[in-house]
This record gives structure tokens, C-alpha cells and sequence, in this order.
């Protein structure tokens, strides 16, 4: 064994680490935090300095509503998204290749197509005088249309829709690298196969659920594309609002000022989340 | 690092060179902005010299980013006229240099010192025949869901002309509805709050209608027209018409002023307003260009439904915009 | 057993069905907008009242769509290479690096996640203006870098967490320098992170129409620009001509790939 070997698997990379690192912190830092900071000063100094956007936003019902209602958005389509996605990431990662590619492509395809145009057809399929409402009465299934749109069911269709692949891919990489043995082992000392699932199949592939969730949570909370397309008035997001704040109204101050607090309220449930999960690899084992 | 340095270099050498023979428009896309190029970018090109370059779609944070920077890259921009009017209080417009665009044939409802006319329109009552019994003739009957059952779709955005709908639904004079009383109108829309579906943007509007997934709504005229052109079974009545526009403006600091004011002269011309309103369905807002449109297209026009027609008053709009924002979208998220 | 496909018994059945209805699901607006690109009704009604070829026409006639379509693709392109070159840097340095302040620069590195993203388009349009870079590729390529850039490190950190750092010290240790060893072992071994990253960053800019509007000028407009145009005014069946277009070139794509794949094997 040469001494560089030995070396290359004995010391600490502490320099090599950070030097990676550089180049994703001067994009950040130079074209994202910068910037933002400069736009989120003004929710201080606009129109004139002082509190009274935040004032405005925290005494008034319906930021709060929103704020909840966006919350409320992100949380079911991220368990929903969890649960349509864990069965057939597993089944991805262990079919056979010809058949996995065939889903891989269409999962692909399902990406491809323009955001706005997918919503559309959305919106055409689950209208009441939609598609899918007029196959289920042709069908004597139904009498009445479901209300299938306008509302909190037609959001969370529409953003599952596209929150999927997110959740799919990560997961089916994690599913991967378990090692089958594990399972097998499991099954020889007499495990049930539900304890195997909730023992060993379901706390090994938590890190795929938590990258995926982390990822469709995260970006619910800063869409409305399809939520304003498929949902009611009443579900607005608050990223619309701000969208409104800045794009018509040109009041640069209250959309940072709202911009501001969901930044201050996800990251906060950030830290929330490494606290109660914990970071097997961070030091000190918080 | 290297790249982005020779990014910047590039990019300063491309942002400096502002040439006098070109000049910059933006509009809102699709084929509105296909038929301004056609009528006005066009010809003006051809007679000019001054070639139109297309940007777009219209942003307003853009526009105000820009003209914060003091690096405006757009010289005429095609924006709604209530926003033009409070654009202006803010400081973000050039005046219009009425000694290059001749003012006097320009229908004065919709030009002032820092907006000429693009073009205008009029909020209608329109609705599917195959969805509704009967004729609803005004805006009463879109709140009365007894006569006429169905969801009915209102312009969504906190603008000029729902507010005004359920006013005059309630008995509002027409020429008593400003100052706007907003608990009034939000008291009425709340009659009829669960059978509104919102539209958010012109095509929207037609999808709803020509499906019958609205049974009627609020649309603009030239939407209807397009819809009868096409064949849709829709009807329509024009009874208290709501007129609005579209106004062109240029961005203060604007790199070629100059083009800019001959384009719009050009744009505001009986000519191209004339063959604009043909080819999008939205009224001319010069008062000569009838003359030069074929008759069935003059008939289809909001000046031909002058009687009962009201002016939305871009003015206390501009005046009052957050507050209704406010109150609006407070409402809607109830 | 649960992980080995032919032992499954009857969970496979159920978990295939499962996934043939998702699979199904995934595809209906895409079958949905290929036969409504058919259809003869200007207002996408269904099923339409006859079929034609007028939208792909319509399509062709007007050549800045296809341009908008290869302005897409090029800056999607470069954002995707250098999301995943800086992404998998910083992935190696989030999970492998001993330092204080991990988390919080991860934490970091994913905000543009979080910020609505008008918030960014405005504000980095703002700056870009100040520093000569509004309506330049290179500055349009940075502002989707910095939103692809979470879209790359957590698929690559997730993959890279799970792979066992063993084995590439193992190769290390039979003489492969520490490059040779991240070359041949781990980055083979996370290769579905960096797929994902790949096609996920990809997508952040292909797709993504808020800052492309902010970044656009008369000689740069994207696809998604234009459709936003179109869609909002005129919601005409020439979108789903162009969307219809492009599954028909994926597919194109991925069926070249699958056959170079079968022939590489044999």
C-alpha cells in the first residue's frame, strides 16, 4: 500500500471540499443574493423607510388566508405526490430494463411538453363539460359533473401532475442502491413482508422521500401558474399575490415584503426539518 | 470568472448601440401584436426607413425596472389605459410631442399628454344559445340566477368593469357611479359569488363561452366577434356597453424618442388605425378611420352601440387602483 | 423479496397496475393535446367536429416559432452543463466536506427554490440592466443557472449520500488516483442523480417563462414566451401543433437511443 493511498483515504478533505463549493457560491452569492437583497431592502425603504409594509401585511386577514392557503396547497400535494410516487419508483427500480425504459420515457414525455400548454389541457379535460366529466355520465357513472376544477381537487390534480418526476426520480435512484441481500435476509428470518416494508424497505428509501418531498414542497410554495389556472379565487397563492404586488400594481415594497416572509417561514421550517430529522453526517450530530 | 467578465463586456457593447433607423415596440403577443406589425410597424417601416424591432410580452415590472436603470430598451409600448395614467403620476413616461403626432382627429376619451390611443373596446353581454333559455338583455339578469341558471365568467384581475357591472346590476344610475361604492358592489357580487368562473385572459373568455362551460360573461367585443366569425353559437347584447383601451406610451428615456413619436403617428393614422380594427376586431380610437373600413366591419364596432354605452373612468381607476387591488383580491379569497 | 422483481407474487401485480394507471395518467394530457393538434376547432373542443393539418401549417408558415424553439434549446442546453458541472462540484463538497456550516450553505444553495420566482426575475433584471447584461444569452444562461442550480445538487447529493464512498477509496487503494477513482466509480455509480439533475435543470430553463420574459429582447425570445403570448390571446390550436411536434422529436430521440443502445450490446 503506497503512502499516497493511504493518505488519499485518511485525511479529512476539509480544503478540496470548500474549493468545490466555489463556484455555486459566487453564482449564488453574486447573481441571486445580491440582487435580492437590493429588491428585498426596499419591503424596508419603499415607498418610505419603515415597517409599514410588513404592518400591512400582518394586520390584514387576507395575506394570512393566502399565506395559510399556500401552505395548505404545498402540504397535500407533496403527500399526495409521496404516495402516487413510492409504488412505481419501486416498481422502476427493480423491472426489467426494457420495460423501465419504456416508463422512463414516458415519465420524460409527460416533462416535456410546455408547462402552460399542459395546464390547458388540464383545464379542458376536468371542466364539467370537460372530457372526463362527460365519458363518466356518457358512461352512466355519474348524473351530475363532478366538480372537478376551480377548486382545491382540480390544483392538487394539476400540480401532482407535475410534481411526479420530481418525486419519481430521486426516489428510484435511492431504491437502487439498496442492496436486495437486505431484503432477502429479512425474509429468511421470518419477517413478514409488511415489516419488511415499514422495517427495513421504507426507512432505507427515506432519503429519496425526503429529496423529492423537500423538492415538490418547496416549489409549491412558489407556484401558481396551475393553481391559478385550476383552482378558485379562493386558493390563490400567495406567489400570485406577489406576482400582482409587483407586475401590476408596481408596489415593489409589499412584494417584498410578502416575498420576504415566506423566504423567512420556509427556511425556518427548514432548520425545523434538519433539527427533527437530524443529519446523520453532520458534525456534531446535531 | 473569465466568462463572466466577457459576458459583461459583451453585454455593455451590445446595450450602448442605440441606432437612430431602429427603434423598439412591445405589445402583448399572439395576434394582437401580429396585426399591429401588419397595419403600423410595416408600412411605417416602409415609408420611414426606420426599421420596427418586436419585444414583448408587455411587463409593467419590466417597464419600471428599466426605466429605474435608466437603461430603457424599449421606445413604444402598448399598455392598458388606467396603468398609463398612474405610470405617468409615477414619473415613468415621456410626454407625447403632439407637434409630431397630430392630435386633432383623436377620439379624446383616450389620448391625454403622456398617451395616444392603440385601441378600444367595450365589455359585452355575451352567451352561449345552446346553454341558456331565453335572451338576457342587461346586466341585471346576469345576477339573477333564478331567471337565468349557470355559471356566468367575469374578467378576474382587479380592473376597470366588474365593479361597474354590479353597480348598475343593482340599480346604480349610470352616471352616478363614481366615486365607486365598493361595499355595494361587493354586496352584490356576493349574490352570485359561487356561479362565477374567472377568466383571466381574452382566449379564456371565448374558450368559456364556446364550450358552455359559462352559460354568459362579461367579455370584450372583439372576442364575441371572433367567436361569430368563427361560427359559435353565441349571442349578445350591447345594452350598457362598457368602453376601455389600450394606450400606446413611451417609457421615459426612451433611446429613440424621435422614431418613436413618428411611429406612433403612424399607428394613430386613419389608415392604420382603419386596417388594425380590421384585422383584430377592436375599435379604432381615430375618428377617421370609419371612413376607410368596409361597412360590416363598422357595424360591428362599439360606436355603433353609442346609446346606454359607458365610459369606465380610467382616471378615478389610475386614482384608486391599490385600494380596489386590495379590496378586490380580499374579496375574491374569501 | 420486496426488491426482487420475479418474487414479488401477487404485490407485483397490484404495485404493476398501480403504475400502469399512474403511467396512464402521466400520459393523457399529452395524448390530449396530439389529437386536439388534429382537431379542427379553433376553441379545443373535443371531441372535435373534424381533423385537419391547418395548425402544423400554420405552424410552418411562421418561421419565429421554430427559431423560438432553438433559442430554448440552446440556452436550456448551456444551463443544463453548467448547472450539473457546478452542481455536482458543490454535491461532492455538501456531502463529503468536514466543515462547520454545511447544512446552512445547503440551506443556501437552495433558496432560488423558494423565492416566487417574480421576485428573482425582477430583481436580477434590475441588476443585469445596471451591469449591461439585460437581453444578452450570457446573462439570460446565469439568471436560469442560479434556478436550476437546486435542481441539480439534490438529485446529485441524494445519490451521492446514498453510494457507498468505500468503494471508491477500495480503488484508491489498488492504485487509482483519487480523479481516476471519482471518474470510474463514483460518478458510473450516481449516474441516475446526474441523469435527473441533467434532465431537471434542463427543465427549469426550458420551461420556465416568468424571468425569460424579464430576459428577452427582440433577438431572444424563447418558446415558452411566445406560447405564454399566444396562449393568453389567442389559445389557438398552433401551440398544440408546436407541443405535439416536440413529443414527436422526444420520442424520435429516445428510440434512436434505445436502438444505439441494442446494438452497442450485441
Amino acid at each position: 500500500m503506497s503512502v499516497e493511498a493511504q493518505q488519499g483515504i485518511a485525511t479529512p478533505r476539509i480544503p478540496a471540499g470548500l474549493g468545490g463549493l466555489l463556484p455555486a457560491l459566487i453564482l449564488i452569492g453574486l447573481f441571486f443574493v445580491v440582487p435580492v437583497l437590493a429588491l428585498l431592502l426596499r419591503s424596508v425603504t419603499d415607498p418610505v423607510p419603515g415597517l409599514q409594509n410588513y404592518a400591512a401585511l400582518l394586520g390584514d386577514g387576507t395575506y394570512a388566508r393566502v399565506f395559510f392557503n399556500t401552505f395548505l396547497v404545498a402540504f397535500v400535494v407533496t403527500i399526495v405526490t409521496v404516495l402516487v410516487a413510492f409504488p412505481v419508483a419501486w416498481m422502476l427500480a427493480i423491472m426489467p430494463p426494457a420495460l423501465a425504459s419504456i416508463l422512463f420515457g414516458i415519465i420524460i414525455l409527460s416533462m416535456w411538453t410546455n408547462l402552460l400548454t399542459r395546464t390547458y389541457a388540464w383545464m379542458v379535460l376536468l371542466q364539467r363539460t370537460g372530457v372526463i366529466n362527460r365519458g363518466l355520465m356518457a358512461a352512466g357513472i355519474i348524473d351530475q359533473p363532478l366538480p372537478l376544477i376551480n377548486n382545491l381537487t382540480g390544483v392538487a390534480i394539476g400540480m401532482v401532475y407535475i410534481m411526479l418526476p420530481f418525486m419519481i426520480l430521486p426516489l428510484v435512484g435511492t431504491l437502487r442502491a439498496i442492496d436486495p441481500m437486505t431484503l432477502r435476509a429479512a425474509a429468511l428470518c421470518g419477517a413478514s413482508p409488511l415489516a419488511a416494508f415499514r422495517r427495513i424497505l421504507l426507512p432505507l428509501s427515506l432519503p429519496g422521500i425526503a429529496a423529492g418531498g423537500l423538492m415538490v414542497f418547496v416549489m409549491s410554495l412558489g407556484y401558481f401558474v396551475t393553481p391559478a389556472l385550476l383552482g378558485g379565487t379562493s386558493n390563490m397563492m400567495l406567489a400570485e399575490m406577489i406576482a400582482q404586488m409587483i407586475q401590476s400594481l408596481l408596489n415593489w415594497g409589499l412584494g417584498s415584503a410578502a416575498a420576504f416572509i415566506l423566504l423567512v417561514v420556509t427556511m425556518a421550517l427548514y432548520a425545523l426539518q434538519l433539527r427533527l430529522v437530524g443529519s446523520k453526517r453532520a458534525p456534531g450530530g446535531a | 470568472m473569465k466568462l463572466i467578465f466577457a459576458g459583461i463586456l459583451a453585454g455593455l457593447m451590445a446595450t450602448t448601440a442605440a441606432k437612430a433607423d431602429e427603434m423598439v415596440f412591445t405589445s402583448w403577443g399572439g395576434t394582437t401584436q401580429e396585426a399591429q406589425t401588419k397595419s403600423w410597424a410595416e408600412p411605417f417601416t416602409a415609408s420611414s426607413g426606420i426599421k420596427v424591432l418586436q419585444d414583448g410580452p408587455t411587463d409593467y415590472g419590466k417597464l419600471k425596472a428599466m426605466v429605474d436603470a435608466k437603461n430603457v430598451t424599449w421606445d413604444v409600448v402598448d399598455v392598458e389605459m388606467d396603468f398609463a395614467i398612474k405610470a405617468a403620476k409615477d414619473g415613468l413616461l415621456e410626454p407625447i410631442d403632439f407637434a409630431a403626432v397630430p392630435k386633432a382627429d383623436l377620439d379624446p376619451r383616450f389620448s391625454n399628454e403622456n398617451a395616444v390611443g392603440s385601441f378600444y373596446y367595450s365589455f359585452v353581454l355575451a352567451w352561449n344559445k345552446g346553454s341558456v333559455t331565453g335572451e338576457p338583455a342587461s346586466w341585471a339578469d346576469m345576477f339573477d340566477t333564478k331567471k337565468f341558471p349557470g355559471k356566468r365568467t367575469f374578467y378576474k384581475w382587479s380592473a376597470p368593469g366588474v365593479i361597474e357591472i354590479a353597480l348598475l346590476a343593482d340599480g346604480v344610475p349610470a352616471d352616478k357611479l363614481y366615486p365607486l361604492d365598493l361595499d355595494r358592489a361587493f354586496k352584490k357580487l356576493d349574490t352570485i359569488k359561487s356561479d362565477i368562473v374567472w377568466w383571466g385572459g381574452g382566449a379564456e373568455s371565448q374558450q368559456l363561452i364556446a364550450s358552455g362551460e359559462a352559460a354568459f360573461g362579461q367579455l370584450w367585443n372583439g372576442r364575441v366577434f371572433a367567436l361569430e366569425k368563427d361560427g359559435a353559437d353565441v349571442g349578445v347584447s350591447w345594452n350598457q356597453n362598457l368602453t376601455a383601451a389600450d394606450v400606446l406610451v413611451v417609457p421615459k428615456g426612451a433611446k429613440n424618442k424621435d422614431g418613436a413619436m413618428k411611429f406612433l403617428a403612424a399607428a394613430t393614422s386613419p389608415t392604420g388605425q382603419a386596417k388594425f380594427a380590421e384585422a383584430s376586431g377592436y375599435a379604432p380610437i381615430n375618428t377617421k378611420a370609419k371612413a376607410e373600413m368596409p361597412a360590416d366591419v363598422v357595424k360591428g364596432l362599439p360606436d355603433a352601440h353609442v346609446d346606454g354605452q359607458i365610459n369606465l373612468d380610467m382616471n378615478y381607476w389610475a386614482e384608486h387602483r391599490d385600494e380596489i387591488a386590495t379590496r378586490w383580491y380580499a374579496w375574491q379569497a374569501k | 423479496m420486496l426488491l426482487d422483481y420475479d418474487r414479488l407474487g401477487w404485490l407485483k401485480v397490484a404495485l404493476l397496475a398501480f403504475t400502469a394507471l399512474v403511467a396512464a395518467f402521466l400520459l393523457l394530457p399529452v395524448v390530449f393535446i396530439v389529437l386536439l393538434s388534429f382537431g379542427s376547432s379553433r376553441w379545443l373542443a373535443f371531441p372535435p367536429p373534424g381533423w385537419t393539418l391547418k395548425w402544423y401549417q400554420e405552424l410552418f408558415s411562421d418561421p419565429s416559432w421554430i427559431e423560438a424553439a432553438l433559442t430554448s434549446a440552446r440556452i436550456a442546453t448551456m444551463t443544463a452543463i453548467l448547472a450539473v458541472t457546478i452542481g455536482l462540484l458543490a454535491s461532492f463538497a455538501l456531502v463529503r466536506g468536514q466543515f462547520r456550516g454545511r447544512e446552512i450553505l445547503r440551506g443556501l444553495l437552495l433558496t432560488p427554490m423558494v423565492l416566487p420566482v417574480v421576485v428573482f426575475a425582477i430583481a436580477v433584471y434590475a441588476f443585469f440592466l445596471r451591469l449591461g447584461l439585460g437581453g444578452t444569452t450570457v446573462g439570460f444562461v446565469i439568471a436560469h443557472t442560479v434556478l436550476a442550480l437546486p435542481f441539480a445538487i439534490i438529485p446529485i447529493a441524494t445519490a451521492l449520500e446514498g453510494f457507498d464512498k468505500s468503494i471508491e477509496d477500495a480503488a484508491i487503494v489498488c492504485g487509482a488516483s483519487p480523479l481516476q477513482a471519482k471518474l470510474r466509480i463514483t460518478l458510473p455509480s450516481i449516474r441516475i442523480g446526474i441523469f435527473s439533475a441533467a434532465i431537471f435543470s434542463f427543465l427549469a430553463s426550458w420551461d420556465e417563462v416568468v424571468v425569460a420574459i424579464f430576459m428577452a429582447s427582440p433577438t431572444l425570445q424563447t418558446l415558452p414566451v411566445k406560447i405564454w403570448g399566444s396562449l393568453r390571446s389567442d389559445l389557438t390550436p398552433v401551440i398544440a401543433a408546436a407541443s405535439s411536434l416536440l413529443v414527436a422529436l422526444t420520442l424520435a430521440l429516445m428510440i434512436v437511443t434505445a436502438l444505439l443502445r441494442r446494438k452497442l450490446q450485441t
